[in-house]
């Protein structure tokens, strides 16, 4: 076919909005993920990656570069997150599309191209300073970068990435936060400062401003953990020996302080029914110990008592052979000679009160003891208030005084807050404090209007009506006794299963608000669609057949194409009986052009393949096939009964349409309308002697040998039909 | 609209093998399936194909009109365009055919479809069902909007006759009683008293055959 030039900028994602309020329309999961990753697209070009495998790294890589553009931690989120796969339209029929594991392979291919990725520009503005290098701090530093500022994180500990230091090591490995905080570092061009105490004894702000900063971005986190109390008051004999925080036996361990065996024959109890709980759990089983986790909370996730953590946490806990005590609270901590030796645990009743407010009730007539050594207390995190109340950025009641949508103060111009220390969150959230408060700072230090057009309205896109729902595949983990040491136990996906994976995505969101295929490679700008209006005779097929619910009747005459859901198929091309409409790039002129073309470089025409983009097979070797010619389609539904037709006037002794199986169709209904198509077509044909020329049949989409056993069949077939008319 | 079927193929090329220059002319009125343009090519081509592979060469041109039925449009649209053709291939209803062999009584106008009755479109049966015989005397008003007499295949006008069973007509199971249908809907709408009235036979000569315009 006659060559596209691909145009400036084809391929950049556009913001599509729907409706009078005029609501950014985007698939569920771009709306969830905190950092507006470009989830659709980076799912389309997987699905899409080159069979050859040099392409295919060299295309993994580009991924990577546009993930890393929004999300430099994304190598870590791809250990840690999965907020979208919460709000995939996946998730209530078959299971979420497995983001995270599809980020993985890209984030291990591009970790070992990130120690030499180029750099950003040297920033040349004004400084500003962040303090806290956890998820909020990196990522608010980067993007000043991005923007041209000359960043400084001041850190109090001796290493960066607050808390991600806590996750235990058999979750991600240390080498992958260690790679992409020095590779942030180095690409941002951010100076840091180690043990840069602020607040109580260190540095006030303003002795940072003095230093030149224009504006400054505290994510201090929540480092402090939460004590147990009873009514309101501590719990007493938190001073026992074997009482600790749960946070301290992560950190010790992530620091190499704790010995691999340091609880061999010991007796732990972990408080609290969290995500962090069952960390700690985990890892003190991992040292040794035999773990009993008690929570409030009870074992029904879906009632308002229900426990906390992931359903994956607890499962792979109680694989793990911890003990899982649900519904008993902590009113006492008993000891014996300065030792811990028990906590008495009365049934707990309720959590939370009518108001969703945190009050436990107790039964205190059922009340178990349970005995242990060692008692991690793991229910909560708070701030280190001392630098907020030092600066007076406490409001009443002691809360931080900070602006939702700018994160700026309201009690002190340019400080910004944000992170954990504003609100508790995922590391994904805190991330987007920071890119918020980075966006905040720039119009702060230009002078500019610090709320105009922030707050933005979504509305999810839906699954299309038509859709075909692929079992999830299951996340594979080495079986529990092999695992309790710190090694990763999640199986990474293999690049076949990436690829399978990500065609799972059904691409919800509008096109333009993606754009995967363009950025493939696979054409070279999104088809518009031309409508004649004089010739549409108004008989309705296309908004029929439109299997994107693009189509819609004008009154009193003619119809509409919304571009924001068209998928670019070019059915409605096909069907319509008036020829009235076009699919751009794929115009009836254009294919009878290539069909020409396809003629006349054959010596002895043969075959002629209308082969789908979508199933991502290469161009033949015409030394290995000189008599067949192929012609792409945006999908097997844009070929027409005149084209097939035209090729067959031509000399072409047999048409074959290759699609994507039904299953995998990126349009749902284009492989099975197309079958249907053919067969009344060939069934046509027949009636004239002519049957058997035209064949179709779909191939799993990047599997070579299918599509070379089908076209040998279909070879033979009218090579056949060829022998005997020439008898 | 004029639900219509294509004839085979070889009838087809039977009527037209004589001829070489033929205009092929789609219908873009209420033929249902739509026969424009993109038929008049479908057809065209795979006439030419039935031709080549039997030694004849034919010379088709292909065009449509809005409505074929209208004898003022089909002549203003077609006229400039018959040239030398030999042979007209209609693609319409046989309103179409007819009034094409009136406009051009000259020239053999042959019909490429058989035409079969007035229907409605169920999209998601994926069917064209006869909905109305045209009596001349329409009773929906005051049947729910299902008509016994093209749904009845005895066109009771007063009723469900002995032999529905189980809600469905005795000439087949998986044809709907119509009275039964008539029955539910006006139920559902709190109209059952419109079937007290009694309704006298047919006037068979409402149907007529001629209106003045």
């Amino acid at each position: 076919m006659s060559e596209l030039v691909p145009q400036e900028d084809s391929a950049r994602v556009e913001e599509v909005s729907r409706g009078a309020e005029g609501k950014v329309y985007l698939a569920p999961c771009q709306i969830a993920c905190p950092l507006g990753e470009d989830i659709q697209r980076s799912h389309a070009m997987l699905a899409l990656l080159p069979l050859d495998p040099e392409e295919a790294a060299r295309q993994i890589i580009k991924i990577g570069d546009e993930i890393y553009e929004k999300n430099p931690l994304f190598p870590v989120c791809s250990y840690i997150c999965g907020l979208c796969e919460r709000q995939c339209n996946y998730r209530d029929e078959t299971g979420a599309v497995r983001r995270r594991m599809l980020v993985r392979l890209v984030a291990d291919r591009y970790l070992k191209y990130l120690d030499t990725a180029p750099t950003l520009p040297t920033p040349d503005k004004e400084k500003v300073a962040v303090i806290g290098s956890g998820p909020g701090g990196l990522m608010c530093a980067y993007e000043l970068s991005k923007r041209g500022y000359r960043v400084t994180i001041l850190e109090r500990s001796r290493e960066l990435g607050g808390a991600l230091r806590l996750i235990p090591r058999y979750r991600i490995p240390r080498g992958v936060i260690d790679s992409v905080i020095s590779s942030l570092l180095r690409i941002a061009h951010i100076e840091v400062r180690l043990g840069a105490e602020i607040g109580g004894v260190g540095k006030r702000l303003d002795d940072i401003k003095k230093e030149g900063y224009q504006a400054i971005f505290l994510a201090t986190g929540t480092p402090v953990g939460r004590l147990l109390t009873i009514d309101g008051k501590p719990v007493d004999n938190v001073d026992l020996e074997g009482v600790t925080f749960g946070l301290n036996l992560l950190y010790e361990v992530n620091q190499g302080i704790a010995s691999p065996r340091f609880y061999r024959s010991k007796k732990v109890i972990v408080v609290g029914g969290g995500n962090v709980a069952f960390d700690v759990a985990r890892t003190a089983r991992r040292l040794g110990g035999e773990v009993t986790l008690v929570c409030l909370e009870n074992e029904d996730r879906s009632s308002r008592n229900g426990i906390p953590a992931d359903e994956d946490e607890v499962e792979g806990a109680t694989q793990e052979g911890i003990r899982v005590v649900y519904s008993r609270g902590v009113v006492e901590i008993i000891g014996e000679s300065g030792k811990f030796r028990k906590i008495k645990c009365p049934r707990c009743t309720s959590v939370f009160d009518e108001d969703g407010g945190f009050n436990p009730r107790f039964d205190h007539d059922d009340v178990v003891y349970l005995d242990g050594d060692v008692l991690l207390v793991t229910i909560g995190q708070e701030q280190d208030r001392t630098v907020y109340e030092q600066e007076g950025l406490l409001g009443e009641g002691g809360k931080l005084e900070v602006d939702e949508i700018t994160l700026m103060s309201n009690l002190k111009e340019g400080v910004f807050i944000g992170g954990d220390v504003r609100r508790i969150g995922f590391a994904a959230e805190a991330m987007w404090d920071g890119l918020n408060a980075a966006e905040s700072i720039d119009r702060y230090i230009r002078g500019e209007n610090l709320t105009a057009g922030r707050k933005k309205e979504y509305q999810d896109a839906p699954v299309l009506s038509n859709a075909y729902y692929k079992p999830q595949p299951p996340l594979v983990w080495v079986p529990a006794e092999e695992r309790l040491n710190f090694e990763p136990f999640e199986e990474a996906f293999t690049l076949e299963q990436v690829v399978e994976e990500a065609r799972r995505c059904l691409c919800c969101g509008p096109c333009k608000s993606c754009k995967g295929c363009v950025a493939a490679g696979l054409q070279p700008v999104l088809p518009g669609i031309t409508y004649d209006e004089e010739l549409c005779i108004n008989c309705g097929d296309c908004a029929y057949y439109c299997p994107c619910d693009a189509i819609s009747f004008r009154s009193p005459h003619g119809v509409s194409f919304d571009m924001t859901l068209c998928r670019g198929c070019g059915l409605c091309a096909a069907v319509c009986p008036a020829m009235a409409i076009e699919l751009e790039n794929w115009e009836r002129a254009r294919i009878s052009g290539a069909i020409t073309e396809a003629v006349s470089e054959m010596k002895r025409p043969g075959i002629l393949v209308f082969l789908c983009q979508w199933t991502v097979l290469p161009h033949l070797d015409k030394k290995i096939n000189p008599n067949v010619g192929i012609i792409d389609v945006p999908c097997a539904a844009r070929v027409e009964g005149i084209h097939i037709l035209e090729a067959l006037q031509q000399g072409f002794g047999g048409i074959l349409i290759i699609a994507c199986p039904e299953e995998d169709c990126h349009r749902q209904t284009g492989s099975r309308e197309a079958q249907r198509s053919i067969e009344a077509l060939d069934n046509r044909l027949s009636q004239i002697g002519l049957q058997d020329r035209v064949g179709f049949c779909t191939v799993t989409p990047r599997h070579q040998e299918e599509f070379d056993r089908e076209l040998e069949r279909f070879n033979r077939k009218i090579e056949s039909i060829g022998s005997k008319e020439s008898r | 609209m004029i639900v219509t079927t294509l004839k085979p193929l070889d009838e087809v090329l039977g009527f037209i093998l004589p001829y070489s220059d033929i205009l092929v002319v789609g219908c873009d009125g209420c033929n249902q399936p739509p026969r424009g343009l993109r038929e008049a090519s479908t057809l065209s081509q795979l006439l030419d194909l039935a031709g080549k592979s039997r030694g004849k060469v034919f010379n088709f041109k292909m065009t449509t009109v809005g409505k074929q039925c209208d004898d003022y449009m089909a002549a203003s649209v077609l006229k400039p365009q018959i040239g030398n053709a030999e042979a007209v291939l209609s693609l319409a209803c046989g309103l179409g055919v007819q009034t094409l062999a009136k406009v051009f009584p000259e020239l053999p106008v042959f019909p490429a479809q058989n035409t079969h009755f007035m229907g409605a479109e169920d999209r998601d049966d994926g069917i064209l069902e006869m909905r109305c015989a045209g009596c001349g005397d329409c009773l929906l008003a005051v049947t729910g909007g299902i008509c016994p007499v093209a749904r009845c295949p005895k066109g009771l006008l007063n009723g469900a006759c002995g032999g529905a069973k189980d809600d469905k007509c005795e000439l087949s199971p998986e044809k709907d009683c119509a009275w039964v249908l008539i029955y539910n809907i006006l139920k559902r709408q709190g109209k059952l008293d419109l079937l007290k009235g009694y309704r006298p036979p047919r006037d068979y000569q409402l149907t007529g055959w001629k209106i003045p315009t």
